[in-house]
């Protein structure tokens, strides 16, 4: 084997980010997502377990509604772990601010969520520093209640966990983004407006081929924003993820300053423009100046060996409008803008019936017509019933007032006769949210499994986030590459054959002629199968008789 | 991908009509676009992608067409000329030499000839039935024939001898030229094979069904959902150097912590998943060599050679060598058979390359695809249009040759069963080699390479520790997962998706907060006693088809991508789009559930002591459980609908109105022994 296949020494290369290899295990230093629940996600720099943290004996601590989660639990984990909350004195730390603290309760009260969540932001933080490291690390004890699943972060639920300092680019569209402006292992990006980071880190991951050598060409992205603090947020965040050797970010006024790093291009094959005014930004990515077409001095930041592909995010038509319209002067080809409703759905069981349990969300009316039919017999009969007896016993009852009588008895039938009628049939007794409710019902179907199983949307769905437009700048091509092309490469001669969409004639002779290809292939293949089956069956028989 | 359109290339040639036909590009033939015209295939060859050409008139001198690149400012000319119209900037003299229509305030609608002179204008006037065109037929297609400037011509002709084109409003009139436009001109777009691309194209103008009607959108949700990423540097496992008289004891061991960046497909789409998935790990396209493109101006044969010296540089590392030397080729039904684009054969007359022993493995331990399926040769079919045959022996050299590994699910679940796997491989000494006859020597190397590749890849999807789980399958998904799930490493995407959405919630449900909580509470007789590892691999039964803690963050979701016309004064989205299938969703992660009984935590209130203690009784370790939850925090979406019907007026006249109690959380219950908040968490084991 020659050198190519030896295993590459992987020992130079900078720590590789946690979104793009998170490793087997949580550690230390490392970025987790704690999931609270579904849609509750939050970020957090796991820290070594060194003595005393924020007053807490365990070290740095997560407070949050499910319990407290020392991070000594949550480091050497495997990803994905459940973390069950810990025994935390959180009611006497020594700190002298007011904050009602009863969290030590393990069922805990209303007040002490609010603080929790309070406290939570606090330590979530990662600039927070960790002074007194004297003390050693109390021994922890896991609590009866409470738990956590703690997950690798990717870009997506770096989204959904995401600290807003701006509109925020959301899953539905930076993955179609992505797919449209072919951004793949080895590309260059430039994305102008970071916000939030979430399109950075999504795009990272997308171009990601490898941390770049000295001199080495890997994808990259090349980030611009103009707002200071986002910026200066930005390129912490990036350096805490080690992803500062890939995201090279820029604090700049795209509209004036353009993209080129240090007057070098970046030679970018694919951009995002999340830009209030795309159109003002837009003459800088141009293959030419486009003022002056013969200004060498002019560096584009396009590949000059690529189709450039852009997509701009912006919310208002009238920006798109104005956007189209810059990029239709400027050469851009294939102009295509959509818009992206993402739809998200709940599955649930959806029961309807008089003889369900008493459970919340489920819907104690007549599942069908049958169901109603056998309520109203049942009622009607023990009416009848009922007021046969009254007519016994007070016969000289006026016939007006006995109708009275009926219609209140009725009403009161309908009130509890169903709970009544319950009892006299099969009627379950059921517990509602009792540990019993889990059991099977006696109709042999348990709770989990009862009803219809539905889906619906979420109650309020983003109708719009952005339109999105669409181009592509292709390679300039002057008259001499056409000249030269044309000259140096294959050159045009006699050509026989036809392919594309031929005439009919045509296509019959070809028809024609591939069937008989086809036949003779077959001869063909049967004959090679018949010969190599002779030899297989001689090498069976070579293995059975040694 | 390359910029420039290479000899044999797969491409998309963009039609007026908005249509692409794939056609390769094979040089020294003729490429026919139908009715757009013909043109000699080299006359595009070694030209950049994305470049509108326009098939120009046959001169008298020549028998073929040649090719005029049209400029971006000649395509963009009529809209820009309008819009300049508007703002007043322009006069008609400043326009495009070529007949533009366009709209002259105050003076209604006009068709323009060459000179900037008005030659007919358009009113308001809704054209009746009388309106014509008064060319006939035949007098058309003498128009085409007599070659008319790439069919700008027709198309002005025609214009002009519509008789009630002074009577079209601006609308019916822009839409008569772009109509003609699109049926007469001669242009095309050459736009290179992608999977956005050749996605679109299977899915909008070839068979959708093929692709399980996967629009762009999916490809990107699912891609980024299942993490799918490079997956790192390849890292090649060394040649066990083993003997052919050695079996199977001098294979290669696994090693499962090299094992990184992995991802499992199960794909039905005949490969489209795959080549989507492997574009985001970067596997897809033949590496570019640092200044490939420049060889432009070579000469043919000298780029020719210089192919070719690569393509030796790159089989040396063994990892091409007769990868698809399958025993089945002949077997795979040809459903493709007449669309299914032929191999590149441009490395026929491979040299003799050294080879590493029968052993070596050829796959990279890093940034693979493990694609599983349920026939015994998978449907990659698609792949062929990025030059890459599944079943092809002595492939020519191609990135997913060492990073696309397949296994039918018979290898994956009872691999004694699969005769590949469980075979002995023969052994024969050198000497006994060296006697028998060639065909027969070929095939005992082929069956011990066979052998070990198989041995390598079971082995190593068993070993797990998979980064996430692709699928778009039609198979069930609950019984893909009751044998993946096992396999994905802790926190792993899993992204399935699927044109309908009943599949993907009645896989949902087995995760659903009732089934959970049921689980963890321990009235499963058959979990108790089990260990984690075996939950993990639970074989499901009829209530619990799979073990519901082995996921978290359960979500089905759908995305459709609304397009719009953008023109001065007519942006309005498409009156049509396609149909069909909508195409939803499922996310998850893998999750490792904690050893042990997990409670769970919400905002309980006590509210009876007697139904603790009968909690407590419940319990059998004497601690009191609190009740489980009824549910893992939901988004509002549930909680409102519960809302909804908790403000009902109660039925119940006898009992209290507990379920409003448990929803506003502020009046004692007798009935209940405590009250859970909407947003409690499940209890877990």
């Amino acid at each position: 084997m020659d050198d190519t296949m030896a295993p590459k020494t992987r020992s130079q290369t900078p720590k590789i980010s946690p979104f793009l290899e998170p490793g087997k295990t949580t550690k230390v230093g490392s970025l987790a997502i704690l999931q609270l629940s579904r849609d509750n996600l939050q970020p957090v720099y796991l820290k070594a377990p060194s003595g005393k943290h924020d007053g807490y004996a365990e070290g740095a601590v997560v407070n949050t509604r499910y319990g407290s989660f020392p991070h000594s639990t949550m480091i050497g984990v495997p990803w994905g772990s459940q973390i069950r909350a810990s025994k935390v004195d959180t009611g006497s730390r020594g700190r002298n601010n007011k904050r009602k603290r009863n969290k030590s309760d393990d069922d805990g009260k209303e007040a002490s969520a609010t603080v929790a969540e309070e406290k939570t932001e606090q330590e979530s933080t990662p600039a927070e520093v960790n002074d007194d490291s004297a003390a050693v690390a109390k021994k922890i004890v896991a609590d009866v209640s409470g738990f956590i699943h703690i997950l690798p972060p990717t870009p997506e639920v770096w989204t959904s966990s995401l600290p807003h300092r701006t509109q925020v680019v959301y899953t539905p569209d930076y993955s179609y983004v992505l797919h449209r402006i072919r951004a793949r292992p080895g590309s260059v990006l430039i994305e102008a407006g970071a916000g939030s980071g979430s399109f950075s880190h999504a795009s990272v991951r997308a171009v990601y081929n490898g941390y770049p050598s000295e001199g080495e060409r890997k994808g990259k992205v090349y980030s611009f924003e103009f707002h200071e603090q986002r910026f200066h947020k930005m390129n912490q965040e990036l350096k805490e993820h080690n992803l500062n050797s890939l995201v090279h970010l820029t604090h700049r006024d795209v509209y004036n300053g353009g993209f080129l790093i240090d007057g070098k291009s970046p030679e970018a094959e694919a951009i995002f423009l999340d830009l209030p005014a795309p159109w003002e930004a837009l003459h800088h990515l141009s293959r030419r100046n486009p003022k002056n077409p013969e200004d060498k001095e002019w560096v584009s930041p396009l590949n000059p060996k690529k189709s450039a592909h852009i997509c701009t995010f912006s919310p208002c038509i009238e920006q798109v409008t104005k956007t189209v319209s810059a990029m239709r002067r400027l050469g851009w080809v294939d102009i295509d803008m959509v818009e992206i409703a993402n739809r998200k759905y709940h599955t649930s069981r959806e029961r309807v019936g008089l003889n369900l349990s008493m459970d919340r969300g489920v819907n104690n009316s007549a599942r069908d017509v049958d169901e109603a039919l056998s309520r109203l017999t049942e009622i009607e009969a023990r009416f009848r019933e009922h007021a046969a007896r009254s007519k016994e016993s007070d016969d000289e009852m006026d016939g007006d007032e006995d109708d009275g009588l009926i219609k209140r008895r009725e009403k009161k039938e309908q009130k509890g006769g169903r709970k009544r009628g319950g009892e006299k049939k099969v009627k379950i007794d059921h517990k509602p949210d009792s540990p019993e409710s889990f059991e099977a019902l006696p109709s042999g179907v348990p709770m989990w499994m009862e009803g219809r199983l539905i889906t619906r949307g979420e109650p309020e769905i983003k109708t719009h986030t952005s339109y999105l437009v669409f181009a592509t700048l292709p390679i300039e091509w002057t008259e001499e590459d056409e000249a030269a092309a044309a000259a140096a490469r294959h050159p045009v001669i006699g050509e026989q054959k036809v392919i594309g969409l031929v005439d009919k004639a045509a296509r019959k002779q070809e028809r024609r002629e591939q069937l008989q290809k086809a036949t003779g292939n077959r001869k063909a293949r049967r004959m090679e199968r018949a010969a190599e089956l002779a030899v297989t069956a001689e090498e069976e028989v070579g293995v059975v008789v040694p | 991908m390359h910029s420039l359109i290479r000899p044999n290339a797969w491409v998309g040639l963009k039609l007026p009509s908005g249509s692409t036909k794939i056609i390769q590009i094979v040089p020294d033939t003729t490429i026919s676009l139908g009715k757009y015209g013909a043109f000699p295939a080299n006359l595009v060859l070694g030209r950049p992608y994305h470049l509108t050409f326009e098939v120009l008139d046959k001169t008298p001198e020549e028998a073929f067409s040649r090719l005029r690149i049209v400029p971006a400012s000649e395509l963009h000319a009529e809209v820009i000329a309008e819009e300049d119209e508007a703002e007043g900037k322009t006069t008609a003299a400043d326009r495009d030499a070529n007949a533009v229509l366009t709209a002259t305030e105050g003076e209604e609608f006009s068709l323009v000839d060459e000179q900037g002179n008005i030659v007919a204008r358009s009113g308001r006037e809704v054209i009746d039935d009388s309106a014509i065109q008064k060319l006939t037929h035949d007098e058309i297609e003498e128009l085409k024939r007599e070659g008319n400037n790439a069919g700008k011509d027709v198309i002005a002709k025609l214009m002009l001898s519509h008789t009630a084109l002074d009577q079209k409003t601006t609308f019916s009139l822009a839409k008569y030229k772009l109509l003609k436009t699109k049926k007469y001109i001669r242009r095309f777009q050459v736009v290179p094979i992608d999977v956005a691309t050749f996605a679109q194209w299977q899915l909008e103008e070839k068979d959708a069904s093929k692709i399980m009607d996967m629009r762009a959108e999916m490809f990107g949700l699912v891609g980024c959902w299942g993490n799918v990423h490079y997956g790192g540097e390849d890292s090649m496992i060394d040649d066990p150097h083993s003997r052919t008289d050695q079996g199977e004891e001098t294979c290669v061991p696994i090693q499962p912590d090299e094992l990184k960046g992995r991802w499992l497909v199960v794909d039905d789409t005949c490969g489209m998943l795959v080549a989507a998935m492997a574009e985001r790990m970067g596997v897809l396209y033949p590496k570019e060599e640092e200044g490939e493109d420049a060889t432009v101006t070579e000469q043919a044969p000298a780029r020719e050679a210089k192919q070719e010296v690569k393509t030796d540089a790159q089989t040396q590392n063994g990892t091409a060598q007769e990868n698809g030397d399958v025993d089945m080729v002949d077997v795979v039904p040809e459903t493709t058979v007449p669309e299914r684009p032929k191999m590149t054969t441009t490395n026929k007359k491979q040299k003799v390359r050294p080879r590493g022993s029968d052993f070596a493995i050829p796959f990279s331990q890093t940034n693979t695809l493990t694609v599983i399926h349920s026939t015994s040769q998978p449907n990659l079919s698609l792949l062929n249009y990025w030059n890459f045959d599944v079943t092809a022996p002595n492939h020519p050299p191609h990135p997913l040759l060492n990073h696309l590994l397949n296994l039918t699910w018979l290898q994956l679940l009872k691999p004694e069963l699969d005769t590949s796997y469980s075979t002995e491989p023969p052994t024969a000494s050198a000497e006994e080699l060296a006697s028998w006859k060639p065909s027969r020597r070929g095939n005992f190397h082929r069956k011990r390479r066979r052998f070990a590749r198989t041995r390598y890849i079971v082995d190593s999807t068993r070993a797990g520790n998979f980064s996430g789980l692709v699928c778009a399958s039609s198979m069930d998904p609950i019984s893909i997962l009751k044998h993946t799930l096992p396999l994905l490493a802790g926190g792993a995407p899993v992204a399935i998706y699927s044109p309908s959405i009943e599949p993907l919630a009645a896989l949902a449900d087995c995760f659903s907060v009732p089934r959970r909580t049921a689980w963890t509470s321990g009235n499963v007789p058959e979990t108790v006693g089990k260990s984690l590892e075996e939950l993990e691999r639970w074989e499901g039964n009829e209530q619990f088809p799979l073990n519901p803690t082995l996921l978290q963050g359960v979500s089905i979701q759908t995305s459709r991508a609304r397009r719009w016309q953008v023109l001065p004064m007519r942006t309005h989205p498409l009156m049509t789009e396609r149909g069909g299938a909508d195409g939803y969703v499922f996310t998850a992660w893998r999750a490792k559930p904690a050893e042990g009984r997990v409670e769970a935590r919400g905002k309980f209130k006590k509210i009876q002591p007697s139904s603790t203690k009968k909690a407590a009784k419940i319990d059998g370790e004497g601690t009191p459980v609190e009740t489980p939850a009824t549910g893992e925090e939901e988004d509002s979406a549930t909680a409102g609908k519960r809302k909804r019907a908790d403000t009902l007026p109660p039925l119940d006249t006898e009992g209290t109105p507990a379920p409003e109690n448990a929803a506003t959380g502020d009046v004692a219950s007798p009935t209940k022994k405590r009250k859970v908040d909407g947003e409690a968490k499940v209890e877990e084991v």
